[in-house]
C-alpha cells in the first residue's frame, strides 16, 4: 500500500508544483488520478518512484510510505527492487534505437535472475500487436504500439504495483480501448495500478477509486463510479454538463466553488 | 601511382587509431553530450600506466596489457566519478567545460609523476613489416592499425551482442527513462567511461611505440576533433568513417602537397576538411540531425 | 643553496666590508638563465651545474681574485619572452657598474636584445645559441658586439659534415646529400651556408625536408628522402631527447637502408641511444662538447679532463642525483650538467681577467672576451681557442655505438658516442 501525506514538491528551488497532496492506493486497486494539464500529476508520480532529482525537483514536505517504510531519500533503483514500484513516464518512454525485444531485455537489466526470456515471451503475448514486430526498432513502431512496449518493459521489472503515466496520450480510442482492457486485466491478475489520465472516462471506468488533483491539490476524492456521476467532474472533465450550451460570463471557473465539498 | 597506393595505405593504418579515439569520444558524447577536452591527457596517462608494467616492472606483454588497460579504465572511472558526476543533471555545457580544466591538471599530474622528458617506448612486436615492390608498410604502423581495428570491433561486440552494451546504448539514449526501469544509470556512465579510457589508452599505446612517450605527447589526441566532426559526435559508425577519412587526408597532403614547401599542412588539412563537410552536412556524416524550434 | 640565500649572505659580509674598511667590496652581479623546464623537457641539471659551479667559485675557486659573484640563475622555460623579460627587469633592478654579463640560451631571445644588449646597455652576453645569423659571416663582432656564443654555429657544424662526407665518400659519383629540418629558426639556421658550401666542393643536395615536432610518423619524410637517393641525411634542428627523434630514427633505420643518418649538436648525445636505442647505431654527428655520458654511466670515458671534473662535481655535490640518473629527479644527462657548469667557470674566468686588468666593468669584461684564448679548463683535449669570433669555434665529430644486450629478460640499449676526429677548430680551417 502507497500512502502520500501532505507532500510538498518544489522545482529548481523556487516553483512549488504540488502543495500539499495526500492520497493513498490499497494493493490490488486501479486508483486513477485526473485533472488538467500543469496540475502536478507527473510530478507526484516522480516523487514517489524517486525520479524527482533527476528532473530538478526537491520534496520539501511530506511522506511517502511503501507499507510502513518511507520512501523519501530512495532512488528509483531501490524502489523498483525492493518496494517493487514500477514507474512508467509519460509520452511512451521507449528506447527508439533499441528492438522491441532489445527494449524488453534492457527493462530487466537490474534483474539478476533466469527467467528474463520467458519474461520476455509472457510479456509478448500479453501484447500480441509487439509479436509481430519484435524484431523491429522501437522508433519505428506506432504511439500504441510504443505505449504497449513501455508498459511491457514495466512489467519486466516485476512490479507489485505500477505508476502509468498518461498512456493514452495521443492514441486512437480504438487502441485506447484495448490498452485498458489490457490493463485492466493486468489489474485482476493482481497488479496494483495507479493510473494518471486525461481521458477521465475510461480511466475512471476502470478504476475504483479516484482522486481529481488541481494545482498541486487534491480537490476531489472518492468511488470511481461516484466520481463519474460528480457534476463538476463531468463539467470540467468528462465534457458533460447542462443540456444548454452555457455562456461565457456565466462560467466563473474555479470561482465557482469555493470548497470541493 | 605507387605512391598514392602508398599514401592511402599508410593513411588508412593511423586513420585507424583515429578512429579508436575518435570512438572514444563518441561513447561519451551519446551517453552525456559531453566533449572530452582531455583526451590527450587520457592518452598519456593510459601509456605511461602500461610503461610502468612493461618497462618498470617487467611483466610480460601479455600480462602487462590487460592489466595496463583494466588501471586506465581505473583512471577513466575515477576522473567521472570526482568530476563528471557531481554534474548529473547539469547542461552538458558544463561538462565539457570541466573536462577543459581536468585536461591542464591531468596534465600536471602525469609532470609530476614522470618528469616532462621522453621515455623510450619498444613494444618488440614481431616484425611483419610489409614490403610490395617499390611499397613499404612498416611493422609498427601495422600493428597499430590492427590492434585498434580489434579494439573497434571488441567495442562493437560489446555494444551489441552483451547486457551490458544493452545497458549502454540504452543510458545513451536517455538517462531518465534508464533509470525509472531500474536501470543504473550513474553506474552505466562510469562505465562508459571506463571504457573510453580503455579505448584511448589502447591508441595512445600503439603510437607511443611508434617514437617515444613524454607528458606532452597528448597533443596527438586533439585530432579526434575533426575525426568525430565529420563523421558525426554521436555515431560509432561515424567514427570509424571519421578516422579513416581524416588519416588518408593528413597522409594525401603529406605525400603530395607538403612536398612543394607548405610544411605542416598536414596538420591544418583535415580541419579545411572538416569545415567542407560540415557546410554540407551541419551534424557531420551521419550525426543525428537534430531539428530544434529556435 | 639557493641563491637568494647566497645573496643575504654576501650582502651582509658585504656591508661588514663596507662600513669596517676603506677597500669597497663592490657587488659584482652576473644573471645567467637556463631552459630547465618547457618545451624542450624538464631539464634542471642545467641549474644544478651552475649552481655547484658558482658555489665552487665563490668559496674554493678562489672568486674574482678573492671577491665574490653575487650570480643569479632564473628558469626561463624555453620561452623568448620570458628570457628578454627576466633580463630586462635585472637592468632596471642592478646598476650598470654592478650588473656585469648575462647569459642566455635560446635563439630566439638574442634577436629581440639586439639593440637593448649592444646598443643601449652595452653589456657582454653569452648564449648557448650557436646560430649562424647571429654568429656567422652576415653578423659577428662587428654588428653585435655584445653577443658572445659557446660555440660553432650551426653553419660552421653542418660544414664540418659535409666537408666529412667528402673526404670519406666511397663509390664513385658525387655524393648526394639530403637536409632533414625543424619548421623552426634554429632548423633553418645553418643549412643555407652548409648548402653553398657543399655546391662549392661537389658534394650535391638532393632533398630539402622539414619535419614537425608534432609528427607522429616520420614515412612520408622517409619516402621523399628514397625517392631522392640520399646517401647522407643530415637531420638538424631537433633535440635528441624528442620523440620526434625516436620516431624519425626508427622509420629512417627501415626505409632508407645503408644510408649514413648525420646531425648536429643537440641531436648529438646520450638521449638518442635511449629513445632511438639500435636504430641510433652509426650515427655520426658533430657536437661542441665532448661527450660525457655513456649508456651505462659506468662506460663513461674520463680521459677528458673537463669531464671527469664535472663527474666529479655531481658526485660531491649531487650524490643522489647522480646515482639515481633516469629516475624521477635524478641527473638525466651529464651533458646538461656539465654545460651548467661550464658557464660558471667561464664566468668566473672573464671576471678574473677583466679584474686583474683593474677594468672590472662592463667594458673590461668586453675586452677581456675578445682577447681571450683559453683552454676550458682542459676541454677540448689540450687545445686553446681565441674568442675573437666571439664564437668557441671548437667542434669533433663523433659516431654512435649501440648494441643490444638482455638485462633480465628484456633488450635494452648500451653504447654511446665516440669521438671519430680531434678537436677542429673552425676559426683556423681553410674552407
Amino acid at each position: 500500500m502507497i500512502s502520500v501525506e501532505n507532500l510538498r514538491v518544489v522545482y529548481h528551488d523556487v516553483i512549488s508544483v504540488l502543495n500539499g497532496v495526500s492520497l493513498r492506493v490499497d494493493d490490488g486497486e486501479v486508483v486513477v488520478l485526473i485533472g488538467a494539464n500543469g496540475a502536478g500529476k507527473t510530478t507526484l508520480l516522480r516523487s514517489i518512484c524517486g525520479l524527482i532529482k533527476v528532473f530538478d525537483g526537491d520534496i520539501i514536505e511530506g511522506d511517502i510510505r511503501s507499507g510502513d517504510t518511507s520512501l523519501l531519500g530512495l532512488d528509483s533503483m531501490d524502489i523498483i527492487k525492493r518496494h517493487r514500484i514500477t514507474y512508467v513516464m509519460e509520452d511512451r518512454p521507449v528506447f527508439e534505437y533499441l528492438t522491441i525485444e532489445e527494449n524488453l531485455e534492457a527493462a530487466a537489466f537490474s534483474r539478476r535472475d533466469g527467467e528474463i526470456k520467458k519474461d520476455v515471451e509472457q510479456v509478448l503475448e500479453i501484447f500480441p500487436p509487439l509479436k509481430n514486430i519484435r524484431g523491429k526498432r522501437a522508433g519505428y513502431a506506432s504511439g500504441g504500439e510504443q505505449q504497449m512496449l513501455a508498459i511491457g518493459m514495466g512489467l519486466m521489472t516485476r512490479p507489485q504495483c505500477m505508476l502509468l503515466d498518461e498512456p493514452s496520450l495521443g492514441l486512437a480510442p480504438l487502441i485506447t480501448e484495448e490498452l485498458f482492457r489490457i490493463i485492466e486485466g493486468l489489474n485482476r491478475e493482481g497488479l496494483t495500478i495507479l493510473l494518471v489520465e486525461q481521458n477521465a472516462h475510461a480511466a475512471l471506468s476502470i478504476g475504483h477509486r479516484g482522486y481529481v488533483m488541481e494545482t498541486g491539490r487534491i480537490v476531489l476524492d472518492g468511488a470511481a463510479e461516484e466520481l463519474i456521476r460528480n457534476e463538476d467532474v463531468r463539467e470540467f472533465y468528462l465534457g458533460a454538463g447542462e443540456r444548454e450550451r452555457k455562456s461565457y460570463k456565466d462560467a466563473k471557473r474555479y470561482k465557482r466553488r469555493k470548497r470541493w465539498l | 601511382m605507387v605512391d598514392f597506393i602508398q599514401a592511402v595505405g599508410s593513411g588508412v593504418l593511423v586513420g585507424l587509431i583515429y578512429a579508436l579515439l575518435g570512438l572514444g569520444i563518441v561513447v561519451i558524447f551519446k551517453a552525456s553530450e559531453a566533449f572530452n577536452f582531455a583526451i590527450g591527457e587520457f592518452l598519456v596517462i593510459g601509456s605511461f600506466l602500461f610503461y610502468v608494467l612493461f618497462f618498470d616492472l617487467r611483466l610480460p606483454f601479455l600480462v602487462a596489457l590487460p592489466l595496463g588497460l583494466a588501471a586506465s579504465a581505473l583512471v577513466g572511472a575515477l576522473v567521472e566519478r570526482l568530476t563528471i558526476k557531481p554534474l548529473l543533471g547539469r547542461s552538458p555545457m558544463s561538462m565539457t567545460i570541466v573536462t577543459l580544466g581536468l585536461g591542464f591538471l591531468l596534465r600536471a599530474t602525469v609532470q609530476l609523476f614522470f618528469g616532462s622528458h621522453t621515455y623510450s617506448f619498444f613494444l618488440d612486436l614481431p616484425d611483419i613489416t610489409l614490403e610490395l615492390g617499390s611499397l613499404i608498410f612498416l611493422s609498427d604502423p601495422i600493428w597499430a592499425g590492427m590492434l585498434s581495428l580489434a579494439t573497434f570491433g571488441l567495442v562493437l561486440l560489446l555494444l551489441f551482442r552483451t547486457r551490458w552494451g544493452l545497458a549502454i546504448r540504452a543510458v545513451s539514449e536517455s538517462q531518465a527513462r534508464s533509470m525509472a526501469y531500474g536501470i543504473d544509470a550513474r553506474l552505466i556512465l562510469l562505465v562508459i567511461w571506463a571504457l573510453s579510457a580503455t579505448c584511448i589508452a589502447v591508441a595512445g599505446i600503439m603510437i607511443s611505440n611508434f617514437g617515444a612517450l613524454a607528458a606532452g605527447s597528448g597533443i596527438v589526441g586533439l585530432r579526434a576533433i575533426p575525426v568525430v566532426l565529420i563523421g558525426g559526435m554521436d555515431s560509432i559508425g561515424g567514427a570509424l568513417l571519421g578516422g579513416l577519412i581524416v588519416g588518408v587526408c593528413e597522409s594525401l597532403v603529406a605525400a603530395y602537397i607538403e612536398p612543394h614547401g607548405m610544411v605542416g599542412f598536414k596538420e591544418v588539412a583535415p580541419y579545411i576538411l572538416l569545415l567542407l563537410v560540415l557546410f554540407i552536412r551541419p551534424y557531420g556524416l551521419f550525426g543525428t540531425v537534430r531539428i530544434e524550434r529556435v | 643553496m639557493k641563491a637568494k640565500t647566497v645573496l643575504a649572505a654576501l650582502l651582509a659580509a658585504a656591508m661588514v666590508l663596507g662600513l669596517s674598511g676603506p677597500t669597497m667590496a663592490k657587488k659584482i652581479v652576473v644573471l645567467s638563465q637556463f631552459p630547465m623546464s618547457g618545451p624542450v623537457g624538464s631539464l634542471p641539471e642545467f641549474g644544478w651545474g651552475y649552481i655547484d659551479g658558482m658555489n665552487w667559485v665563490n668559496t674554493e675557486g678562489g672568486g674574482v681574485n678573492g671577491k665574490k659573484i653575487n650570480w643569479y640563475l632564473e628558469d626561463f622555460r624555453y620561452n623568448p619572452t620570458v628570457e628578454v623579460a627576466n633580463f630586462n627587469r635585472y637592468c632596471s633592478e642592478f646598476s650598470r657598474d654592478e650588473f656585469l654579463m648575462a647569459t642566455g640560451y635560446i635563439t630566439g631571445g638574442l634577436k629581440p636584445l639586439i639593440k637593448k644588449v649592444n646598443v643601449e646597455e652595452k653589456i657582454p652576453w653569452l648564449d648557448g645559441s650557436y646560430s649562424t645569423e647571429i654568429f656567422g659571416p652576415e653578423g659577428g663582432p662587428s654588428k653585435y658586439p655584445y653577443y658572445y656564443s659557446l660555440g660553432a654555429t650551426y653553419g660552421d657544424q653542418i660544414k664540418v659534415l659535409i666537408k666529412w662526407i667528402k673526404e670519406n665518400h666511397k663509390g664513385k659519383g658525387r655524393p648526394r646529400v639530403g637536409f632533414v629540418i625543424s619548421p623552426t629558426a634554429w632548423g633553418r639556421d645553418g643549412p643555407p651556408e652548409g648548402i653553398e658550401y657543399a655546391k662549392k666542393i661537389g658534394v650535391d643536395v638532393v632533398a630539402q625536408i622539414e619535419y614537425p615536432y608534432t609528427a607522429t610518423d616520420a614515412t612520408s619524410q622517409c619516402m621523399a628522402l628514397r625517392k631522392a637517393k640520399a646517401q647522407y641525411v643530415i637531420y638538424h634542428g631537433f633535440s635528441g631527447a624528442g620523440s620526434y627523434t625516436a620516431i624519425f630514427f626508427k622509420t629512417a633505420k627501415k626505409i632508407l637502408k645503408g644510408v649514413q643518418l648525420m646531425g648536429t649538436h643537440y641531436t648529438t648525445g646520450r638521449f638518442p641511444i635511449l629513445v632511438c636505442q639500435d636504430a641510433f647505431d652509426g650515427y655520426i654527428g658533430v657536437a661542441t662538447r665532448p661527450f660525457s655520458d655513456a649508456v651505462p654511466r659506468s662506460q663513461t670515458p674520463m680521459d677528458n679532463p673537463m669531464v671527469k671534473l664535472a663527474h666529479e662535481f655531481a658526485k660531491k655535490y649531487r650524490p643522489e642525483e647522480y646515482k639515481k640518473e633516469l629516475k624521477g629527479g635524478g641527473i638525466k644527462d651529464m651533458f646538461l650538467y656539465m654545460e651548467g657548469l661550464t658557464y660558471a667557470l667561464i664566468i668566473q674566468e672573464v671576471l678574473k681577467r677583466a679584474d686583474k686588468a683593474g677594468e672590472l666593468t662592463r667594458e673590461g669584461v668586453k675586452k677581456a672576451l675578445d682577447n681571450m684564448v683559453w683552454d676550458f679548463k682542459g676541454m677540448f683535449g689540450g687545445k686553446k681557442f681565441s674568442y675573437k669570433s666571439h664564437t668557441i669555434p671548437m667542434l669533433r665529430i663523433f659516431k654512435a655505438k649501440v648494441k643490444m644486450v638482455k638485462v633480465g629478460g628484456r633488450m635494452v640499449p648500451t653504447g654511446g658516442v665516440y669521438p671519430i676526429s680531434d678537436w677542429i677548430n673552425t676559426d683556423e680551417i681553410e674552407w
